[in-house]
């Protein structure tokens, strides 16, 4: 074999030498290669990142006022948008029209069903009643409206809650000291939903200048998560809810978790009585009840009634909660003060300062984050507790707990009134704490390398 | 590696799964126990709703009474189960007309009144009922130590007021014993309504001598009352039960016909008690409009009956608020539709749309007041409420109107109202409205000490007559808790109060009911009513207005057919 004079050259410098066969990677490159492994923490991520978009992006979307009631649409449940038939303004009735048995006077719709009869064999005045089934043999003739105890008044305007659908009227014959008796006269009944041209306007459904006309049909106003008691639109609520529990989940914790390891590092590192004394500070602080200072600040801040408890619950917890930090911090920093590198860093002349921010804070950062997120979930508890127990946002400002406590009332009838802010409270702290497990894992160093 | 590491985790899923079952186990020998203890004292307690064999029926309270001293007592609970176990001179029968009580007969004249008690009405004692111990129990009533809430109901007797003030000793009160059976009554001035007054639990008599021996400690429990009505109270367990049974030393067979009501549970909550009706323990309930669904789909005959009460917003008076101008007040009533509010927010079918200071069951010359002078009608115009809501800014040289202290209940009821009103004034005026809630007694201390603007509140009728709402807004009630005082609505009621002519009487509270309208007083919002079932087999039971919220002196048991 032939060689060239090439050959004999001397190598250069090689960098490949020892073959590594991995790529070189930080301690946050790797952290993140194991958080991306762990599935159910990536869930997690992605839905947080989803309620912020939610919280921040939605309201820019879906430009619905959450105050605005919709009294047409109360207690709604989730669905498509409905139709309605324009009609005339509504007008008073005074019980005019044509005489006989149980019949509708006009059109039966949403606005009002207008009974009227004649009276019954033998009665001493009559009550209405209103049922969703047919009056079977019980004589159950569903919910009493309104009684008349005498022959004069023979007509009844039912106003109350109509809902398109298939009514059973019933008039009912009452005896000479009002008692209801058994002879009574049914009607079936088919209501349509309708509005009225300035009802429509109002509610911004169709314009000023639109050429829709009675007789014509008009979307009604949709609500993809339905309405509240008040015909409040569920979605704009949940948007605005979150807002409030999002801002106190999020600012509190950052603001008390800074403070906390601020007040932690400090104490670790001085050591000794001063220490000590910092120490016992903060075990005083775990020691005051949250509640109680709760309504201390909201009263010392001169909140009156009906205006937002949001401030005071911030203050609270900041002032409240940093001692869980703090503890972990110091810990954390009295561990590694006695570390081989630091003192080594010591020997070779590094300043405290130098100290604390090239060597001690760097290290303490996995915890921080880790309580960090496990802190946000318990924020936002409080506040939805709060809220729930009426200290927190005032009307009409929504919050997810408040909006829970409005939803038990209804909670058989109308469980989406209770359900979505319910799923919004347990979703967001299930995956605040997912995520947190997750880091807690990936940012484990004694973890590193074993997956 | 591996391998191991998942025989571990299938071990500890063994182990885990094994402590899961032992909990679960154990967990539901804990309820099973429970429920057999719970069924045990259940059935100490009562036979279900209706208990035929022994004409027994098992009822629920809304609230425990705080006391059952009647010359303090001001709550719907006390008056509840005092008018079933004392009885005053005078009753109602079922058809709300005025019955002889321990009064026999009685004679009104202008100047006084002349009640004859009968022989035979005892206290549970073996006492007789004496025209002493009413003298006994009304001056107690004003006397100014016992600090009695409703003592300006007395107020026509003679010198009462002035009692109550601490200006006169409580024996010039103007009601004398002639002899152990005749009551004599003298008049402040003339009060042609005075025989209703005397059925309300405040007129009801006491033994001196039961009194002293109670020391203070009159009414806090069932041996320290002494009964003369239909039914004598055996047992309370505060907070928890009570039982009455039937009076045997009761002169009359006109009521009184159970032989027993257990009280078996006192709670506020309408879905505790509706579970309790539907399975049998109860036998009735109060329907609230979410549960009318249910109601009707379980085929039960509901039943509805006013309560009474009108709900409004009470605007305040007081030097230094908005709600002082009228102009602003007018926008307040014109900007909001009672209508839609009881028909659209409160769903509730028993309840009417206010449009006057008196409900509609009050009772005029003949008929109805409120068909003999119909009150003017509600308006709903939004652009004439703004037309007036601008002259009010004028004429208080603002620039823009201040946030409103609103004051409600702290009840699902109070919720919607706030909100609902909130939204309106929003939306129609552009106001803002701050609401403060607040629990029952928490918002009277702040009614009586003027802290709002606009309060939701309501007023129920304490005697079936129309003062008992005509009265509320003169200057010298100290319910008219917004402070309206004004010349002429203080002489309608004085007309009202003394004038003996019927016809010109009803004329004073038209005239009254006008000026509320004019002057908005209020913004009146709905007459209460409720919404009920009552098991089938009971038969003869009452809701209402005046007097007890429930009446179960004139009810029965219907035996079912067939068995």
């Amino acid at each position: 074999m032939m060689h060239k004079a090439a050959d004999f050259l001397p190598l250069g410098e090689q960098r490949d030498i020892h073959g590594i066969s991995r790529p070189s990677l930080s301690y946050w490159q790797d952290a993140w290669l194991r958080l991306k492994a762990n599935r159910r923490a990536l869930v997690s991520l992605w839905l947080v990142i989803g309620l912020l978009l939610f919280t921040i992006a939605g309201p820019w979307l879906w430009r619905i006022d959450p105050a605005a009631q919709d009294v047409d649409q109360i207690s709604l449940s989730p669905g498509f948008g409905r139709d309605a038939l324009i009609v005339a303004d509504y007008q008073p009735w005074d019980g005019s029209g044509a005489a006989g048995p149980l019949h509708v006077i006009g059109e039966a719709n949403s606005q009002a069903v207008r009974l009227k009869w004649d009276a019954l064999p033998g009665a001493n005045g009559h009550r209405v009643y209103r049922n969703v089934f047919p009056v079977g043999p019980e004589l159950a003739y569903g919910m009493p409206l309104a009684e008349f105890y005498n022959n004069a008044t023979l007509h009844h305007e039912d106003r109350l809650d109509l809902r398109p659908g298939r009514y059973f009227y019933s008039v009912v014959a009452l005896d000479g000291n009002g008692k209801v008796t058994d002879n009574y006269q049914s009607l079936e009944v088919d209501v349509r939903r309708v509005t009225t041209l300035a009802d429509a306007m109002q509610r911004g459904l169709i314009s000023e200048q639109s050429e829709l006309a009675i007789g014509d049909s008009v979307k009604l106003r949709w609500h993809p998560l339905g309405t509240d008691y008040l015909g409040r639109d569920m979605l704009a609520r949940l948007m605005a809810g979150a807002r409030v529990s999002l801002f106190i989940g999020i600012v509190a914790p950052m603001l008390f978790v800074l403070f906390g390891v601020a007040f932690g590092a400090t104490a670790g590192f001085l050591g000794g009585k001063a220490d000590q004394f910092m120490m016992r500070f903060a075990d005083f602080v775990v020691a005051l009840p949250f509640l109680l200072f709760m309504i201390l600040f909201k009263i010392a801040f001169g909140i009156g009634p009906g205006e937002s408890g949001v401030m005071p619950m911030l203050v609270a917890l900041v002032l409240l909660m940093w001692p869980a930090t703090a503890r972990l911090v110091r810990g954390q920093i009295l561990q590694l003060r006695e570390q081989g590198y630091v003192q080594a860093s010591q020997l070779l002349g590094a300043r405290k300062s130098y100290l604390v921010a090239r060597h001690m804070l760097p290290n303490t950062f996995g915890v921080v984050l880790v309580t960090l997120t496990f802190e946000i979930p318990k924020a936002i508890f409080t506040e939805a507790f709060l809220s729930f127990i009426g200290m927190g946002v005032a009307p009409p400002t929504p919050s997810w707990g408040s909006m829970s406590n409005e939803g038990i009332a209804t909670m058989l009838t109308t469980p989406h009134e209770l359900i979505f802010p319910a799923l919004f409270i347990s979703v967001t702290v299930l995956a605040f704490n997912l995520l947190g497990d997750g880091l807690r894992d990936a940012l484990d160093a004694r973890m590193r390398n074993t997956g | 590696m591996k391998q191991r590491a998942g025989q571990l985790n299938l071990a500890a899923l063994r182990q885990l799964a094994l402590l899961a079952a032992y909990a679960f186990g154990g967990l539901a020998l804990v309820v099973w126990l429970l429920g057999l203890a719970a069924s045990r004292t259940g059935g100490a307690v009562a036979g279900g709703a209706i208990d035929a064999q022994n004409n027994a029926i098992t009822i629920a309270l809304r609230t425990e009474p705080p006391q059952l001293d009647y010359g303090r007592a001001t709550d719907s609970s006390s008056i509840v189960v005092l008018s079933h176990t004392i009885e005053g001179l005078l009753s109602y029968d079922d058809n709300m007309a005025l019955i002889p009580g321990v009064a026999e007969r009685y004679e009104l004249r202008e100047d006084g009144a002349t009640f004859w008690l009968r022989e035979d009405a005892r206290w549970s004692n073996g006492e007789p009922v004496t025209a002493h111990d009413f003298v006994f129990a009304w001056r107690r009533v004003q006397d100014p130590a016992t600090a009695s809430a409703y003592a300006f109901i007395m107020y026509p007797v003679k010198n009462a007021e002035a009692i109550n003030r601490g200006e006169l000793p409580i024996e010039s009160l103007g009601v004398r014993a002639l002899g152990e059976r005749v009551l004599e009554v003298e008049f402040e001035r003339p009060t042609p309504y005075f025989d209703k007054l005397v059925a309300f639990v405040t007129f009801y008599p006491i033994n001196e001598e039961f009194f002293a021996s109670t020391n203070g400690r009159f009414g806090a429990s069932a041996n320290m009352l002494l009964y003369n009505g239909p039914y004598v109270m055996n047992e309370w367990v505060h907070s928890a039960s009570m039982r009455w049974d039937r009076n045997p030393g009761y002169w009359g067979e006109h009521k009184g016909w159970l032989d027993t009501i257990h009280v078996g549970y006192i709670t506020q909550d309408v879905n505790a008690r509706l579970n309790l009706f539907k399975d049998g323990q109860i036998a009735d309930t109060q329907l609230v409009p979410q549960m009318l669904g249910e109601a009707m789909e379980r085929r039960w005959q509901i039943d509805r009956s006013m309560d009474g009460t009108v709900f409004f917003l009470q605007l305040n008076f007081r030097e230094g608020r908005i709600t002082t101008n009228r102009n602003f007040r007018k926008a307040l009533l014109l900007a909001q539709d009672p209508v839609e509010f009881v028909y659209k927010a409160l769903k509730e079918p028993s309840y009417l749309p206010a449009v006057s200071l008196f409900p509609f069951w009050v009772r005029g010359v003949d008929g109805y007041f409120r068909q003999e002078h119909p009150p003017p009608p509600h308006e709903y115009n939004v652009a004439k409420a703004r037309q007036h809501l601008e002259l009010a800014r004028r004429e208080l040289g603002l620039e823009e109107f201040p946030p409103l202290h609103f004051l409600a209940d702290d009840s699902p009821i109070g919720a919607i109202t706030s909100e609902y009103y909130q939204a309106v004034y929003a939306r129609n005026l552009g106001l803002e409205l701050r609401i403060d809630k607040q629990i029952f007694k928490q918002r009277l201390a702040k009614m009586d000490a003027g802290e709002f603007d606009i309060v939701a509140s309501g007023w129920g009728p304490d005697y079936d007559d129309a003062l008992t709402f005509g009265d509320l807004f003169s200057s010298w009630n100290l319910n008219n808790r917004g402070r309206y005082a004004s010349a002429e609505m203080d002489a309608f009621i004085r007309v009202a109060q003394s004038e003996l002519d019927p016809a010109r009487r009803m004329k004073a509270f038209a005239d009254i009911q006008q000026l509320v309208h004019d002057d908005v007083v209020i913004v009146p919002m709905y007459e209460r009513g409720w919404s009920f079932v009552v098991d089938p087999q009971l038969k003869g039971f009452q809701r209402r207005a005046v007097g007890p919220e429930v009446d179960y002196s004139y009810a029965w048991i219907e035996e079912r057919g067939g068995e």
